[in-house]
């Protein structure tokens, strides 16, 4: 039993979570959001050329052939710093999707996962749980599904309608497209198979995120806690400010083990994956949700003004809610585990695989 | 990352399994399953009779180093021990302050001579003990202490009181801050003494609980005595040592007390399916919520132990009694919702509590013992967040 990372991988972490600190900081973000389309081809560059793209690409097609728990560090660092670009999304979802096809498939894999890996393509997924497909504007390949089938469609053949988010640095559109035998790649078991794998990946993703952004705006708020003074004192040294902090300290260190165990549940491919991700998602979304709501308290007016950094990650918190099923829909599917004749609940059954 | 156990620990797992069936039996049947939260006051001699069992299969002291004749268990190993103890319903164990903190704190901190004294009878079930720290004056604020000891003829004197102590009617002696430096406040000029109970000074008083039982009690210190040698460190050391005893508090002991949880979770699932609770959809997701903070509980603790390297480990400790406390709180009522206007119903007179109902009001006391829930958050707060800190007085 051991639930600590390797020194590569906490390495690695840390040489990417200097790097967001340094180009992914608030004012580099509201910059994006002034931009058309609101992505930057560099910031996609210098991803790529970290070696962050690769990650997931299967070492056959110039990827590292890494899995989830390798990432996972990272996707929290992302949420942290609310990276704008779909880099979770494209390393946790849409390349284990595109590589997970079958055999037949295995030119448009090589293709398409090669170009992702060196940064020359992007990917996107639109999914029955998201009813609005997230950067399709720079994807290179988009991955739909309908029905259960699955479909690789090119950017040429689709038509997009851009829809506003409540969070300026997400982008997202309705995809007009038509299928065809020429776009199938998946459907009937294996469809939906790979679809459900998908929404467990997106969920997970989620989860990572949410975690990162709820020690950010705990970080935000602690340290407005310090600089506000009334009544002559740090507002923070208050103790109906601190236990705000300290409920939201809570919920957000305690979904830490719950991530890092889904996403080891997903990097073997344990057949708990499922639950444990739901699991995950639930939780890290439930410290973020609180994070934003006592952080903005804490920051009393100042945290309605857009001029302070917190709505910043308020914002993708609240939209990530949404995204890869709702709060309900996780906890339903918890709920049916719990309720399902022989499911292993007991004392001692915590680790089983099944 | 590797979150399973070994062949050998499954291997160790059929032993303790199999131990447990072949003893947990005959005279010990009636205990399975009783003695635990809120029902700790249940079958005390019996309970202390299974502890003797226990240590003759080895069972006591599983974590305790091999050197101080304890089993030297490896973490994995204490893990499933507490697993498969809970799931083969072991009663609550009688010696528990004792093994996890009297003992604990004689090994880092008793002389030699301590440790040949007090071990044995801890590992063989022959000798308990309860915790004095709590006083009428000192709760949340354990620094206030007032009793008091000094040293007359070679022994140290000791009058004062404490009180929510623990089982002490059961218990042969007694870890005891008191202030052996007159005159000083704070947590200076405090010392940690072991008191035997059994003495003309002591007087033991049970306290009535919402319950109707009662498990805790107040203790009367009326020119007690004790051995001069009895005194764990160097008088001044017991705010320290005081200190450092609650962070045993947060080792593995916390698995079997989750385990505990587990059966009671377990429990509140088998009356929801039964009753037909289970297709409310509301209720559904209160479970579900539960069977998640319980999860959460498990992998946080494994987490916690299965190594240092990582900065907030520390962080995860500080969090967890709020955690388990509010959780076990929020089972209870959900245990009361599950079974509906039947809940209100005892068993018989006279206040014959079901083991729901002793549950349900015994998880009330869950967020004030041990530190209240608000002081919980102070302490995150300050010391996990590091935000400011509150003016002191004096």
């Amino acid at each position: 039993m051991d639930f600590t990372f390797s020194d590569d991988q906490l390495a690695f972490h840390d040489s990417v979570k200097g790097f967001l600190t340094n180009e992914v900081t608030p004012e580099a973000i509201r910059d994006l959001w002034q931009r058309d389309g609101g992505r930057s081809d560099e910031l996609w560059g210098q991803l790529a050329e970290l070696g962050l793209t690769a990650m997931t690409v299967p070492e056959q097609y110039g990827g590292l052939g890494l899995d989830a728990l390798d990432f996972v560090l990272l996707a929290q660092e992302c949420g942290y710093a609310a990276l704008p670009e779909p880099l979770v999304e494209t390393v946790m979802v849409a390349v284990p999707l595109l590589a997970g096809l079958a055999d037949e498939h295995r030119q448009l894999q090589e293709h398409w996962l090669s170009r992702v890996a060196s940064g020359e393509a992007r990917l996107a997924v639109g999914h029955p749980s998201n009813p609005l497909v997230a950067d399709a504007h720079i994807a290179d390949l988009l991955l739909l599904c309908h029905g259960d089938e699955i479909h690789a469609v090119p950017a040429q053949q689709v038509q997009l309608r851009a829809s506003e988010s409540v969070d300026p640095s997400r982008r997202l559109f309705a995809v007009d497209w038509t299928p065809s035998d020429a776009t199938r790649v998946a459907g009937g078991e294996s469809g939906r198979r790979l679809q459900a794998e998908a929404l467990d990946h997106g969920a997970l993703a989620c989860a990572a995120q949410q975690l990162g952004l709820a020690n950010r705006m705990i970080d935000i708020a602690v340290d407005y806690s310090f600089e506000r003074k009334q009544f002559g004192s740090a507002v923070g040294s208050f103790q109906a400010v601190k236990h705000l902090m300290a409920n939201v300290a809570v919920k957000a260190e305690f979904s830490r083990a719950v991530l890092y165990r889904a996403a080891f549940a997903a990097a073997r491919g344990q057949a708990n994956a499922a639950i444990a991700a739901s699991h995950a998602k639930i939780v890290a979304t439930e410290a973020a949700l609180l994070a934003a709501r006592n952080g903005i308290q804490v920051h009393g007016a100042m945290g309605y003004t857009w001029e302070v950094d917190l709505h910043i990650f308020m914002k993708r918190a609240w939209a990530l809610d949404g995204a890869w099923g709702t709060r309900g829909f996780h906890k339903a599917r918890v709920g049916d585990f719990v309720f399902a004749d022989g499911a292993p609940l007991g004392a001692g059954a915590t680790f089983e695989a099944r | 990352m590797k979150i399973s156990f070994s062949a050998e620990d499954e291997r160790f797992r059929d032993e303790v399994a199999g131990w447990l069936a072949d003893n947990l039996r005959g005279e010990f049947e009636s205990l399975r399953f009783r003695g635990g939260p809120g029902d700790e006051h249940s079958f005390p001699e019996e309970r202390k009779t299974w502890e003797r069992r226990l240590a003759e299969g080895g069972w006591t002291g599983v974590g305790w180093p091999g050197a101080v004749g304890g089993r030297g268990l490896s973490i994995n190993q204490q893990v499933i021990f507490h697993e498969e103890y809970a799931r083969a319903g072991g009663p609550g164990r009688m010696g528990h302050i004792g093994e996890g903190l009297a003992g604990p704190t004689l090994i880092a901190f008793g002389s030699e001579a301590q440790k040949a004294r007090f071990l044995p009878g801890i590992l063989a079930g022959t000798e308990y003990w309860c915790q004095g720290y709590s006083e009428p004056g000192a709760g949340s604020d354990l620094a206030n202490v007032k009793t008091r000891a000094e040293r007359v003829d070679g022994r140290w004197r000791i009058n004062g009181q404490k009180v929510w102590t623990s089982l002490a009617h059961e218990s042969d002696w007694c870890f005891v801050i008191a202030r052996t430096e007159p005159g000083s406040v704070g947590h200076r000029g405090l010392s940690f003494l072991l008191v035997p109970m059994d003495q003309p000074g002591i007087q033991v008083r049970p306290i009535e609980q919402i319950t109707g039982t009662c498990e805790f009690n107040e203790v009367f210190f009326d020119d007690a005595v004790t051995d001069a040698d009895n005194i764990v460190g160097a008088p001044g050391d017991g705010w320290k040592i005081a200190m450092a005893l609650l962070g045993f508090e947060r080792g593995v002991s916390t698995l079997g007390q989750q385990m505990q949880f587990q059966n009671e979770l377990d429990q509140v699932i088998a009356i929801a399916r039964d009753n037909g609770q289970a297709q409310d959809p509301v209720m559904r997701q209160r479970i579900a919520d539960a069977w998640i903070g319980l999860r959460i509980m498990r992998y946080n603790s494994l987490r916690m132990l299965s190594g240092p390297q990582d900065g907030s480990l520390s962080k995860a400790a500080m969090i967890y009694k709020l955690y388990w406390a509010s959780w076990h709180r929020d089972l209870g009522k959900l245990a009361m919702d599950v079974l509906g206007p039947e809940a209100e119903i005892l068993e018989g007179a006279p206040y014959d509590l079901t083991r729901l109902q002793s549950l349900y009001l015994f998880t009330r006391s869950d967020t004030i013992y041990g530190g209240t829930n608000e002081i919980q958050r102070n302490i995150i707060a300050e010391r996990a967040l590091e935000m400011p800190r509150e003016p002191r007085l004096g």
